[in-house]
């Protein structure tokens, strides 16, 4: 059975921590959670990932990011790989960034920082179902 | 309207000669036998100017006007000395007192009505300066006000570009609180099943095993990035797989996670355990309640920090003095505003050399600080190099702040600091931003200038080490 993996992709240390256990924590081993801070970091994981035979079911990735925003990430992202649920988790973000990434990448949904654990969870299981 | 004119007194012949005088020249003229008389009534109702006899019974000439020059309804009307044929006018004392001019008999009318005359028109062109100066500095407050309001705004508007990023900058770590937090109260619930169970399952070498590695992970191992630990991961891997750990990849996950850069070798035993992934799990419940705790700490601290840096950034002290300020630190404020803008994709340089404190009014050196910074993201479109530098030059520090954006070509260089001038669309720049940093500056009694070509701007700002102190406000 091949392998399915969540990529979670943000600059902020504190944020990944704290994701990293909130997904363990909820969804268990059923998983494989990896983490990057850029999105140059996170094309990097996917490209190894792919090349391990890992599917990426679903990317949620921040904003406002230093190398390149979650919007042109997510895009990119979806010219490649369409069938990766996109979710944004962000502290700040334009309604213009918001609506390119519904048009032009099939965002499944935008949760806003501070995110409760039951709307981070409940919007990864609901884009899983999609998935499937 | 008629003039009015005192004439004061003390012999009735002398002040019927005036009055006829006065009388034909047109004034209205008010005679006043002796000096209180004249007092009272020269301020119950001021003449426009007042002759004025030296020798009279009780209160005398010179008397009566410096009681006039004392008293502020009286003190404007200008007195002109008459004195008798027979005694000689103490000149010196007339001016002192406070007389414009002096008269000796015999006169001639005409004379008298020259001088009255001249008097009267001086009156009037003073009057008229007067006011032309209230007006003047009615003016000036007005325009103080609107540069208050001008400058006020904009600073504003320098603030309300912050505020989106600020959003980002407080919402990050309240959502990495809110989520160490709910981890926590989950591991804490989880910890109170599987505690029980290590008791039960482990050998008593095996518990002081599990305690011990417990000790290890959570002593402060430092920070991972992610790919550091996708790196740890992928070694620790391949070390429990030589080692015939079974599930190596879930252990080294969680091992990975941790943080764990120790010495495995002693833990063999205990990895071995046929449990071993419900070990390791519930040793990474523990460990998460600490490691979570720590989250939180950071969190906090990144929060503080940004707060700290808003409250510093409008900091303002209304005595209006000048304090004692780093410069170094006031910069570092709106770098910690700028923090978001700067990130995505621009490398800030800081190299401040050791200056001493510097009298200044802090928040609108900010000011400066923030329009130059601002300018400079500008210019960039969002990626380059910003550098930052502060030095000392002779009697001057000097802040340097470099970037490597579109520069500003020849042609526009002697205008960027005119105020309205602006390149950018409308919206986007008022063109006052350069106007009030140059204004600010000069009131330091410092200066700015510029140096630019394609790819490398500085603009540098010189400030006096020993200013001296100045009250007026702009
Ligand atoms: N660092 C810089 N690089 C290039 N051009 C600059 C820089 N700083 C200022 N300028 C030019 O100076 C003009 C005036 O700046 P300023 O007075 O701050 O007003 P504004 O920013 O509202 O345009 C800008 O429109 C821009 O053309």
């Amino acid at each position: 059975m091949p392998k399915k993996a969540i990529l979670c992709v943000d600059d902020e240390e504190i944020i990944l921590n704290s994701l990293r256990d909130q997904l363990q924590t909820r969804l268990g081993d059923r998983y494989i959670y990896e983490f990057a801070e850029s999105a140059g970091e996170a094309m990097e994981v996917i490209e190894d990932l792919a090349s391990e035979g890992t599917d990426i079911l679903i990317i949620v990735s921040d904003w406002l990011m230093p190398d390149m925003k979650g919007d042109e990430f997510l895009i990119r992202i979806h010219r490649k790989f369409p069938g990766i649920v996109k979710v944004m988790l962000t502290g700040h973000a334009d309604e213009s960034a918001i609506r390119r990434v519904q048009e032009q990448a099939d965002l499944h949904r935008c949760i806003f920082k501070p995110w409760t654990e039951e709307e981070l969870i409940g919007t990864i299981i609901s884009g899983l179902k999609k998935n499937e | 309207m008629k003039l009015n004119i005192m004439v004061v007194d003390d012999i009735h012949a002398n002040l019927r000669l005036l009055s006829d005088i006065l009388g034909a020249g047109d004034y209205t003229v008010r005679p006043v036998p002796d000096g209180n008389l004249a007092l009272t009534a020269a301020r119950s109702v001021p003449p426009d100017l007042i002759l004025l006899d030296i020798m009279m019974p009780g209160m005398d000439g010179y008397e009566v006007c410096r009681y006039l020059k004392a008293d502020a309804r009286t003190a404007d009307i200008p007195v002109i000395f008459v004195s008798a044929k027979d005694e000689t006018i103490d000149k010196v004392r007339a001016f002192s007192a406070g007389g414009v001019d002096y008269i000796t008999k015999p006169f001639q009318a005409e004379e008298v009505l020259a001088r009255v005359r001249t008097h009267l028109s001086i009156r009037k062109l003073q009057h008229h300066l007067e006011e032309k100066n209230r007006e003047l500095a009615d003016a000036l407050d007005q325009l103080k006000a609107a540069q208050h309001q001008i400058i006020h705004q904009e600073k504003m508007a320098a603030l309300g570009q912050l505020v989106a990023g600020i959003a980002h900058e407080i919402n990050t770590p309240l959502g990495a609180i809110r989520a160490s937090a709910e981890n926590i109260s989950h591991a804490t619930e989880s910890s109170f099943d599987q505690i029980p169970k290590i008791f039960q399952k482990l050998s008593q070498q095996h518990q002081d095993d599990f305690f011990l590695f417990l000790r290890e992970a959570v002593r402060n191992n430092p920070p991972l990035s992610s790919r550091e630990t996708r790196n740890l991961r992928r070694v620790l891997k391949e070390e429990l797989e030589s080692r015939g750990i079974a599930s190596a990849e879930l252990l080294a996950g969680i091992l990975a996670n941790m943080g764990f850069g120790g010495d495995i070798s002693r833990f063999v035993s205990l990895l071995k355990e046929k449990e071993n992934t419900f070990i390791m799990q519930t040793a990474y419940t523990l460990f998460m309640q600490k490691s979570n705790s720590d989250n939180i700490v950071k969190a906090v601290e990144r929060a503080s920090k940004t707060v700290f840096a808003l409250k510093s950034y409008v900091h303002y002290d209304p005595s209006g003095k000048m304090i004692r300020a780093k410069l170094s630190e006031g910069i570092d404020v709106v770098l910690t505003l700028y923090h978001n803008q700067l990130k995505k994709g621009i490398e800030v340089i800081a190299e401040y050399e050791d200056v001493p404190d510097i009298l200044c009014y802090p928040d609108e050196l900010n000011q400066v600080w923030t329009n130059l910074i601002h300018n400079a993201v500008y210019a960039m479109n969002g990626s380059g190099k910003l550098k930052i530098g502060i030095s000392q030059d002779n009697d001057f520090a000097a802040v340097a702040i470099s970037d490597s954006g579109s520069g500003i070509i020849p042609e526009i260089q002697e205008h960027i600091f005119d105020p309205f001038f602006t390149t950018k669309p409308a919206g986007e720049g008022s063109g006052l931003g350069l106007d009030i940093v140059r204004k600010i500056i000069e009131r330091h009694r410092g200066r700015i200038t510029v140096e630019s070509r394609t790819g490398e701007t500085t603009f540098k700002v010189f400030l006096p080490k020993q200013i001296v102190a100045e009250s007026q406000t702009i």
